[in-house]
């Protein structure tokens, strides 16, 4: 018999969801958290309106600059009712009302032209759209909800990858790339360790510490992106079959 | 920032827990069923060189009530030994807290997925009495099921019948079990529903298996003792129903033996009904050997 790993004490005791800290009433509170969710949300929103708006490079990222700060400048995230829908189905939305009305305007937001630019990766976005030939976007809100989810992880090996090299630990980020991330057609235990002169122990081991982070941090990142615990524990419920108690979920896990 | 393929992200939900077993014994090989409670992996047990399944908790931090639940249902299990009852060989913790375990693989699917391939009444109520026989033996252990529906009945390869899910089961008289509100709509006994989870009784699991019995009779003209019998199962008030299981099985019985049931109040002419299907050969035989004794009088008085 093992201890229980406490692992999830690392994390803040008291993580709050976005809609919360946005809805603070405190200035510096609300932008930090408008800029967690920007984070989260824009490059799912520039592969859809790239991909199901069918808008050009240029017009997607000019449409992306402008409705996070609109929503950020006019409270769009403030108006979010939990009881009406998902908080990601509420932001597609939003976004879709968005890009209507400027195409009805026919003048969609100057480049440069809003007083907040934020500072995204727009060519490491365009470039990743290579891996999408010929995709119809069929259904808007999984198309969305997969981005989103596609994003959180993509966020979260990042993230992982810094903290093992942070903490003098990149070869349990190597195993876990050569097993889980990247494997090749032939990738087992034992490859892995003699790939990287290891021991087949070694790799386990690496592996179920890299995977226990990898879960972690992921949970955490989800906070960024839903609105309500209600929403955050369906959500770690739909993504990894996990339940947390609603007592546990506002420890951040 | 990295891009993930749809292959990665899958597998990255897959692994993400992907259980830590801290013994070389059991090797996971991959996930064959998830519930609310816990996730079902197929793996080999190198020591007794057999196919197993695990049950991992899914509360991945401790959780009271998640835990305290698959605690309960190995108990159960393990208190239980019947064929229509999974058997559980070990149980323990993982490397990051999480619950487990290890049961017989059981390779076959649900009620609700096979019972459209039970063709004749007799095949259904075959299976029927198998769930009930569990039922009954689980009653006379002290374990009353309180979930008992469609997708917690396995039915095997080979015909074997099995009752799963045992996880909000209640050790009448001897642990008392989670205050939760218990049951699958359409299968909840009106006593469930009202929340009265916490005196669940057998009546529970009756009101459960008449729904059963209702459901996997399906829209077929069902006889009148056998719709009798269902009614019985299901009425609101738990005093009106079967006092357990085994009356059940036994009202069952003689209904498939063609015998009066309890459960119904047969006219005359049921009975006679009744009387002439378990004896019609020896009608029949009787009948000819009138016929055919008064057909030779006839011919012999014929000049």
């Amino acid at each position: 018999m093992v201890a229980y790993s406490f692992a999830f004490m690392r994390f803040p005791m008291t993580r709050r969801s976005v809609l919360e800290r946005i809805q603070e009433g405190d200035p510096d509170l609300r932008r930090a958290a408008f800029g967690d969710l920007t984070v989260a949300y824009w490059r799912p929103s520039y592969r859809y309106l790239r991909l199901h708006w069918r808008l050009s490079p240029e017009t997607a990222e000019d449409v992306v600059q402008a409705f996070f700060t609109t929503a950020f400048e006019k409270g769009y995230v403030e108006k979010y009712d939990p009881a009406k829908a998902k908080f990601r189905t509420f932001l597609r939305t939003c976004l879709d009302r968005f890009v209507q009305n400027t195409r009805q305007a026919e003048r969609a937001t100057k480049r440069g032209g809003q007083a907040m630019l934020l500072s995204l990766d727009f060519p490491g976005a365009e470039h990743e759209l290579a891996a999408y030939p010929a995709l119809v976007v069929d259904d808007a809100d999984r198309f969305f909800h997969d981005e989103t989810i596609r994003a959180l992880f993509a966020r979260t090996v990042d993230a992982m990858r810094d903290a093992f090299t942070r903490e003098g630990k990149p070869q349990i980020f190597d195993v876990f790339a050569r097993h889980d991330l990247h494997p090749s057609a032939d990738a087992t235990y034992a490859t892995v360790a003699a790939d990287l002169r290891l021991t087949t122990a070694q790799v386990t081991n690496h592996l179920h510490a890299a995977r226990r982070r990898f879960r972690e941090l992921a949970l955490a990142s989800l906070r960024d992106v839903v609105a309500t615990e209600d929403e955050y524990r369906a959500e770690a419920r739909e993504l990894f079959g996990v339940e947390i108690s609603p007592e546990r979920s506002r420890t951040g896990v | 920032m990295t891009w993930l393929s749809d292959a990665v992200v899958g597998r990255l939900r897959e692994v993400a827990t992907w259980p830590e077993l801290n013994s070389d014994r059991y090797e996971i090989r991959r996930p064959v069923g998830r519930g609310g409670m816990g996730t079902v992996y197929a793996a080999y047990d190198t020591v007794l060189e057999r196919e197993v399944a695990i049950k991992v908790s899914n509360a991945l931090v401790p959780d009271d009530g998640l835990e305290e639940r698959l605690r309960l249902e190995a108990r159960v299990l393990a208190r239980l030994e019947h064929p229509g009852i999974v058997p559980v060989h070990d149980a323990g913790v993982l490397d990051d807290g999480r619950l487990y375990y290890v049961m017989k693989l059981v390779h076959g699917e649900t009620l609700a997925a096979r019972a459209p391939a039970l063709a004749t009444e007799a095949d259904r109520l075959a299976v029927f009495v198998r769930i009930a026989e569990t039922v009954a033996f689980a009653q006379d252990s002290g374990v009353v099921h309180r979930d008992l529906q469609p997708a917690n009945v396995m039915v095997g390869r080979f015909g074997e019948v099995l009752v799963l899910d045992w996880g909000v089961a209640r050790l009448v008289d001897l642990i008392e079990s989670p205050g939760i509100r218990v049951g699958t709509p359409g299968f909840m006994a009106p006593e469930l529903q009202r929340g009265d989870s916490a005196t669940a009784e057998p009546a529970a699991d009756i009101f459960a298996l008449g729904a059963l019995l209702t459901w996997i009779l399906g829209d077929a003209a069902v006889p009148r003792r056998l719709r009798a019998i269902a009614d019985k199962c299901a009425q609101p008030d738990p005093h009106d129903r079967y006092a357990n299981a085994a009356d059940l099985v036994a009202d069952l019985s003689r209904y498939r033996a063609g015998l009066p049931v309890s459960a119904h109040r047969d006219t005359l002419l049921e009975r006679a009904g009744l009387w002439f299907t378990k004896y019609q050969t020896l009608v029949f035989l009787i009948a000819a050997y009138l016929l055919m004794r008064a057909l030779l009088a006839f011919f012999q008085r014929i000049p």
